[in-house]
């Protein structure tokens, strides 16, 4: 083998590797960094949400799913009330994430990550949760029917101004919470899943 | 001329280079190549189909010639226009979304052409060919067969029964089949006469020791079943009963006296074949009767009457990439409520007054708008969808749910309202009280099930019931959970109890007559 032909292989194999270690970082940019900067937006809205406090206690119904997954059953805490009422929403998941101080089922995954929340003025609030809800989750169609309501009778016993709910999963309207429950309709709240205080 | 060894190696090495390129890059677009079988009242078309991505596609000109005539064609470079008698077919390439003369359908996939042929993918067969042919179609989603008009298919179920040295195969028709074996490569195929043939499941997979599976076939246009010995050198004795709706197959050791009583040996030849090592070629029947080989031989099961029976449409919830719900010893949801609805489907041919359909067969997934058209194009008494999931720590309990819009509010934009059309995603509004029927038709039987909490009737936003065109509900049982052992569902007892009352609950719910 002569000169030209290996310094022509080196060339064609230094190429390759720095290819190679050129797409790694790219994708090391697109999969972490840039996530990890949407995470980093996310718990700032939270913390604010949290902290955005109109010095007010507020007593707050959270609705819960039941230890035998028959209903909802409600507990009542306190909780430094937000003045705006997308912040008081964000405090309300937050609280459902958060999960209950007494034996009922979580409705949300500790992992769960509210990307974003609108509510229009017709009270039509839209929740964006990150995938991370799935993580975890145990599917079927009572305990989603569960979290869904869960979510949706909570805002609507705290917040006048909700009338109903739109679930977005990733900025994305999905057809199923987890392969029961559809999610593209607008969800209003339920008196009939319980909602026993306990 | 000149031999240069550099230029050459730089010529090779470039070629390499390229080489791997286009390998990285380009991807197969046809991978594989099977049959689809359309049955038509004057016989069969077979038409190959072609894998495109991971879709499966059909040649369109051929899949209307198939099932009607092709009167005229405009090929343009990117889309072509198809005359069916008076109907016009506008399809473009790359576009899922075809005409039939004025009304838009949106395929779920683009069209294609693939080797100058336009291609359709099989989802076309169940949104489009209703609109071009006038002629009823019945088509279950991920199958390879049509049937067309008055066709209808034999149904059969098959059962496995333990004998002394060898196992009998019972394969139950639905109407009377005329049957012919042969023997090929170590297996036996037993030709189903050449009758349209709708297998409930593609193969049956036995942990037996004589008879390792039993799979249809008819990619060539002919029904057949193939047996598969468990090992090599068994005798193969087939056999038919009941005025040939029932043939048994017997596969035992070598000199073991097995066939029956009342029964008629096949086209097959007087003397047992011997498995792989000697294979036998069809001969005529000699239709003489034989001795029974032991009292269970007798013991024929009861066969189901002939079509056309009412349908029941059972749905096992999830399939192959999506397993549902997991308990912690390791049930999966897919699983149970695939051997749940084994059982069902059992109970329900057992009444002799239903045809079952299912809407997967196998570990499969198809998306929910197939599960509901398979019920759509059936036009069945009811549609069960069946579920397990998570009740937390409440025992072993039945829930059964109805459709329930999320919001009455939910916006729907003008143009996707047409006068006369009930839109697809809200088709169950227009059967829920009859579904409500069904299902406290279906408590009242499961609270009759001693150990297990019958739920009362609820609603829930079902996707996968919210397009289906008949009474509709779901079935869940219950606890899969994670923090959970699901072996109780598991057991074969329960699953028979559920089953009976699910059968006894679709014959009470059927006369039951409906409300206002």
């Amino acid at each position: 083998m002569n000169r030209r032909t290996v310094f022509v292989t080196l060339a064609v194999v230094a190429v390759l590797i720095g290819g190679f270690y050129y797409l790694r970082s790219l994708a090391w940019r697109v999969f972490h960094e840039i996530q990890g900067g949407e995470e980093s937006v996310h718990a700032r809205l939270n913390q604010e949400a949290l902290q955005a406090s109109s010095g007010v206690q507020q007593a707050i119904t959270l609705y819960f799913p039941a230890d035998d997954g028959s209903g909802l059953v409600t507990e009542t805490r306190q909780m430094l009330w937000a003045v705006a009422d997308t912040d008081r929403i964000r405090q309300i998941v937050l609280a459902l994430v958060e999960g209950p101080t007494k034996t009922h089922n979580r409705p949300l995954p500790p992992s769960t990550d509210i990307r974003a929340v609108f509510l229009t003025n017709d009270g039509t609030v839209y929740l964006d949760f990150s995938n991370d809800m799935l993580k975890g989750f145990a599917p079927g169609i009572q305990s989603e029917t569960l979290t869904v309501y869960s979510i949706v009778d909570s805002l609507a016993a705290n917040v006048p101004a909700v009338k109903k709910v739109k679930i977005l999963l990733q900025g994305q309207e999905v057809e199923t919470l987890d392969g029961h429950i559809d999610l593209t309709g607008f969800f209003v709240p339920d008196t009939n899943l319980g909602g026993t205080a306990n | 001329m000149t031999f240069h060894p550099r230029a050459s190696t730089l010529r090779l090495a470039s070629a390499g280079v390229v080489l791997a390129l286009i390998l990285l890059i380009a991807r197969p677009r046809a991978l594989r190549s099977d049959n689809f079988v359309f049955y038509l009242p004057r016989g069969h078309q077979v038409v190959p189909t072609e894998t495109i991505g991971h879709e499966q596609y059909l040649p369109l000109i051929q899949v209307l010639n198939a099932v009607a005539s092709v009167s005229g064609l405009q090929e343009k470079q990117k889309s072509l226009v198809v005359y069916v008698g008076s109907v016009h077919l506008e399809v473009h390439l790359d576009n899922p979304k075809v005409k039939v003369d004025n009304t838009q359908v949106a395929l779920p996939s683009p069209v294609r052409v693939s080797n100058g042929q336009w291609m359709v993918p099989l989802s076309f067969l169940q949104l489009a060919l209703p609109k071009i042919v006038p002629e009823r179609l019945a088509y279950r989603a991920g199958t390879d067969r049509l049937f067309i008009g008055d066709v209808n298919p034999a149904l059969f179920t098959v059962s496995l029964k333990p004998l002394s040295g060898g196992s009998r195969l019972s394969v139950e028709f639905t109407r009377p089949v005329k049957v012919k074996t042969a023997s090929r490569n170590g297996r036996y195929v037993l030709y189903l006469g050449g009758q349209p043939v709708e297998p409930m499941e593609g193969s049956y997979h036995f942990q037996d020791p004589y008879i390792a599976d039993l799979t249809f076939d008819d990619q060539d246009g002919e029904p057949k079943l193939i047996v598969t010995p468990g090992s090599a050198a068994l005798n193969f004795y087939p056999s038919e009963a009941a005025g040939g709706k029932t043939l048994l197959v017997d596969l035992a050791k070598p000199g073991m006296p097995l066939p029956l009583q009342g029964t008629t040996t096949l086209a097959q030849g007087g003397a047992p074949t011997s498995g792989a090592a000697a294979p036998s070629t069809a001969a005529p029947s000699t239709g003489g009767e034989q001795k029974p080989a032991s009292p269970a031989a007798t013991n024929v099961p009861a066969v189901p009457p002939a079509p056309p029976l009412p349908a029941v449409v059972l749905d096992p919830g999830h399939g192959g990439d999506d397993p549902g719900a997991r308990s912690r010893d390791g049930i999966l949801e897919k699983n149970l409520v695939a051997q749940i609805e084994d059982r069902v489907r059992a109970a329900l041919v057992a009444t002799q007054k239903y045809r079952v359909v299912l809407t997967r067969v196998g570990d499969t997934d198809p998306d929910l708008d197939a599960r509901d058209a398979v019920a759509n194009v059936t036009h069945p008494v009811a549609f069960l969808s069946l579920h397990a999931g998570n009740y937390g720590n409440a025992g072993t309990l039945v829930g059964v749910y109805t459709y329930r819009f999320a919001s009455p509010s939910t916006p729907l934009s003008p143009e996707r309202l047409v006068p006369g059309f009930v839109l697809w995603d809200r088709v169950q509004s227009t059967h829920l009280e009859r579904s409500r029927q069904l299902a406290q038709a279906l408590q009242t039987q499961f609270a009759t099930l001693s150990g297990t909490v019958a739920l009362p009737p609820r609603e829930a936003a079902i996707h996968v019931l919210r397009g289906v065109d008949a009474p509709a509900v779901a079935i869940e049982v219950g606890s899969v959970s994670p923090d959970l052992d699901a072996g109780a569902l598991t057991d074969g007892g329960f699953q028979d109890r559920l089953s009976t009352a699910i059968a006894q609950a679709i014959s009470a719910f059927e006369t039951s007559p409906a409300k206002p």
